[in-house]
């Protein structure tokens, strides 16, 4: 039987990075072949390869058994290959069909054969059994659908081989189960699909056959029945890693933070949090789980001050903080990890040393009589940068110049430094690959033990789960269920992520709807 | 990603091939009027540097142009485009000029007096565009460069009427000798700076980069002005409060420009003529973008910009050339250096000749 894909020995060099180094990787017609590595480890390179966005400095490449060259992008289209990417590449304002047939309308003379156009789609979607209205706006729909729209794409060009990277990086728990019942659908109408993950839950649960890639070399393939997460996970980092956090039973104490029918506007002045009453207490993580866009985002804010609450109160240690600066709640005991690390965790522009006084800067023994204390501030980053393992040439190099979790590591060094009360923290791990996973968690336990109260929210249930002492779920800006961490379970959070709490929906705006519905 | 050594490199040499090429085009100027580059340029060189002379009108020229420098740089560097150097500059300059010749104190006390003068009221002017853009968030671009019109038309209006000294010409009275700052023709009797205005105020000037180095070096505010210039919502996060930074920092650029008029008049011209300069506002901000928003580098590029003034006013005497020349020449500088990217990308045509080069903006997984 031939590959459907073969690459071999395909080298792709970046300015200082070898991103694939003399990769072999080949494809069996028909399976789902799962691809999995560390973030950096050259997964999307070597797709990317592929599907003709890079043009590798050596190595060939072999669709079916017959050698092609592969220079653009259209070429690989031509060869059958369809990718989805990360971030969806869909016009909002355009419907289902006209995004899926952009760029390759049936036309009449010159005008758009606006029905064969709609046609098709349908026939395509009834094929694979992946519904979709042809008619709705893209801006209207759930994120999932949105991927559908994406995979339609695809098989319209006629793909047979189709590139999904990280594709439930975005999905809800039922999202993604949709997601593997139209993969499965998809093999089963004879097409090849290759799966890009860093999850190995998934890999279990889907491949055929997994590829595992560590520092842009594969390390190897495996049929995903004779193998077992923990062995992955050991390919993957080159050594045993903990798939749960190892952590000890809470001792929670005081209230430290406390809101109290806390409301929040979002960006379009929406009411994005209505009234949410909780109560972090020192010694416990609190985790916060949902669907992102359900108003953890302004609830963070809000708690930091970045955002005005419109009504209700913010309390830290007993203090009212609900109309305070972010200097006033950071001097109350406040720390916080943000979720947009490169936006507000760093200013990439800045050294190293600059990203970790932020807090810090203005007050001893960072700051004397409006001086900087250079050489305090010197010796607090060189421990930070050794304490926290920060992977740098030197505390006076530019942010831009650290990976991703180093940065991270840089925030969580600034943000725990002040020895907070109150530790909030907001998709600490998004992007991260195994090893920085488990630094951030371990140290964030550490941080709980030494008596600070947490709160966590994480768009990844794993990892609330992991996490937490208790679970709070939030959707569409309340809390519609709070369980002990040790009492909860993947499903019944997936239920209440999805609105439903005791067998009865929620009432939810029309996008959410369609997302149960399809 | 470039190391911060390898950056400074490739900034010099960005730096020196801006000039060459600019050096270039100009020639290609200079041809098609059938005049010969390099006597020009030759000419242009003498007239800036050849001479003693030469050197002290350059330093001349680039005294008021190291304030809208600096100036300029501040407001950059804190995130705040102040195209409003001009007309901060003139109202300096007029106030100065009024305590110059209305207050009568010993020279230890009207000195400083009418220079404290010009750097508030530099401040004041600097002042409503800033409030305007916090309190209604028009953006300071559009105010600052509307404030320059009034600020032109409003002096205009003083010195031709309620300042006004001789009938015939529009000029204030002069100012005191209490309030002058010391030519250095003045001081060594001609051997120094003979056929030059150059005054004490350039160490005025570099009083102010000093201070304005050590400021961004070394002390609190200079790492709130940084961050609050490099990432807004990384300062508002770290807890800095924007507002007080943000209108400090246009305070005190306003401050200095006005302080720079008021230097200005006090050391070359001793009296406030209408339109007696224009230009040294936005010139500050060409030099601001030459030395790359940096102290040291902004001062260097002031320098530099008024030893080409200097050199182009030898070159009007001399050949004839009009000065104008000389804008083009700096504004084709400032092209090729905007252009970083241009060389960058010529960089990476010749790694990428031999092999590929990439297609698509890089994603790495």
């Amino acid at each position: 039987m031939t590959a459907a894909i073969e690459m071999r020995g395909i080298r792709k060099v970046f300015p200082g990075v070898v991103a694939n180094d003399n990769v072999d990787f080949s494809v069996e017609e028909g399976e789902i072949h799962a691809l999995v590595g560390e973030n950096g480890a050259g997964k999307t390179t070597l797709m990317n390869v592929l599907y003709g966005l890079y043009h590798p400095e050596a190595g060939s490449i072999h669709i079916r058994g017959k050698p092609i060259h592969i220079r653009t992008n259209s070429d690989a289209i031509h060869a059958g290959i369809g990718m989805v990417h990360q971030s969806f590449k869909l016009v909002p304002s355009f419907t289902v069909t006209e995004n899926i047939t952009l760029g390759a309308e049936p036309t009449t003379s010159v005008f758009v054969d606006r029905k064969t156009a709609r046609d098709n789609v349908v026939r395509i979607s009834e094929q694979f059994g992946l519904k979709v209205d042809p008619d709705a706006r893209i801006r209207d729909l759930p994120v999932g659908v949105q991927q559908r729209v994406e995979i339609l794409k695809t098989l319209y060009r006629n793909a047979d081989i189709l590139i999904l990277d990280e594709p439930t990086a975005v999905l809800t728990p039922q999202e993604t189960r949709d997601l593997f019942g139209v993969i499965r659908s998809l093999v089963a109408g004879g097409k090849t699909v290759v799966f890009i993950t860093h999850k190995l839950r998934e890999v279990m649960e889907i491949s055929d056959r997994v590829t595992v890639m560590r520092d842009g070399k594969v390390v190897g393939t495996k049929a995903t029945k004779d193998t077992n997460p923990a062995e992955l996970a050991r390919m993957m980092v080159g050594r045993e890693v903990l798939l749960r956090v190892k952590k000890e039973e809470a001792s929670p104490k005081d209230v430290v933070l406390r809101l109290d029918n806390l409301k929040v506007r979002d960006d379009r002045l929406l009411m994005s949090v209505r009234g949410i009453s909780l109560e972090v207490r020192a010694g416990e993580i609190v985790g916060v789980a949902g669907v992102e866009g359900n108003g953890q985002r302004e609830l963070v804010e809000a708690i930091v001050g970045l955002r005005p609450a419109a009504a209700g109160s913010i309390t830290i240690g007993g203090k009212d903080i609900t109309h305070q600066s972010v200097r006033v709640r950071r001097e109350s005991g406040l720390a916080c990890v943000p979720e947009d690390r490169y936006v507000r965790g760093v200013a990439l522009q800045a050294s190293l040393q600059e990203n970790l006084i932020v807090d810090s800067y203005y007050k001893q023994p960072h700051c004397g009589g409006g001086l900087l204390n250079l050489k305090e501030i010197g010796d607090f980053s060189n421990d930070a940068i050794e304490v926290f393992d920060i992977r740098t040439t030197g505390k006076d190099v530019p942010a831009f110049t650290l990976s991703g979790g180093n940065l991270q590591k840089v925030v969580l060094a600034r943000e725990l430094s002040s020895q907070p009360a109150l530790l909030v923290v907001a998709q600490p791990t998004r992007g991260l690959d195994i090893g920085s996973i488990e630094f951030m968690h371990q140290r964030i336990v550490d941080a709980r033990d030494k008596g600070a109260a947490v709160l966590l929210v994480s768009a990844e249930l794993e990892e609330v789960m992991s996490l937490s002492d208790r679970i709070v779920v939030l959707y569409e800006g309340k809390i519609v269920g709070t369980v002990e961490a040790a009492k909860a379970s993947e499903e019944g959070l997936g239920l209440w992520m999805a609105g439903i709490t005791e067998g009865h929906a929620v009432p939810h705006s029309r996008g959410e709807k369609e997302a149960l519905d399809a | 990603m470039p190391k911060s050594f390898g950056g400074i490199l490739r900034r010099f040499v960005n730096l020196g091939l801006s000039i060459l090429l600019a050096i270039l085009v100009g020639s290609l100027i200079m041809l098609w009027y059938k005049r010969n580059p390099v006597e020009i340029y030759r000419l242009l060189f003498m007239s800036a540097f050849g001479s003693q002379r030469a050197l002290f009108i350059s330093l001349q020229r680039a005294t008021p142009l190291i304030f809208t420098g600096m100036a300029s740089m501040l407001a950059f560097r804190t995130g705040v485009f102040n195209v409003g150097v001009e007309g901060q500059f003139f109202i300096g300059a007029i106030m100065g000029t009024f305590v110059g010749y209305a207050v009568k104190l010993p020279m230890i006390l009207h000195l400083p007096l009418a220079l404290l003068t010009g750097f508030v009221a530099g401040a004041i002017w600097a002042y409503f565009p800033t409030i305007m853009r916090q309190k209604l968030g028009i953006s300071e671009i559009v105010t600052t460069i509307m404030t320059n019109y009034i600020a032109t038309y409003l002096v205009s209006y003083l010195v031709n009427y309620p300042m006004r000294e001789s009938p015939t010409t529009a000029q204030t009275p002069p100012v005191k000798a209490t309030a002058t700052l010391t030519q250095f023709v003045e001081i060594g009797k001609g051997a120094l700076g003979k056929g030059s205005q150059a005054h004490v105020g350039i160490f005025i000037a570099l009083a102010v980069v000093a201070i304005l180095y050590f400021i961004f070096k070394r002390t609190k505010l200079g790492y709130e002005w940084r961050m609050v210039g490099l990432s807004f919502p990384f300062s508002q996060f770290g807890g800095i409060n924007l507002d007080r930074t943000f209108i400090g920092g246009m305070l005190v650029s306003g401050g200095i420009a006005g302080l720079g008029g008021a230097v200005e008049i006090l050391g070359v011209w001793r009296k406030y003529k209408d339109l007696f300069a224009i230009g040294f506002g936005f010139r500050g901000n060409l030099a601001a973008l030459l030395g790359r928003q940096d102290v040291i580098g902004t001062t260097v590029a002031a320098l530099f910009y008024g030893s080409m003034e200097a050199g182009a006013m030898g070159l009007d005497w001399a050949a004839g050339i009009p000065r104008q020349l000389i804008d083009i020449l700096v504004g084709l500088m400032i092209f090729f250096m905007a252009a970083e990217g241009m060389w960058d990308f010529l960089g990476r045509i010749k790694i990428g000749a031999a092999s590929t080069e990439r297609r698509t903006t890089g994603q790495e997984s």
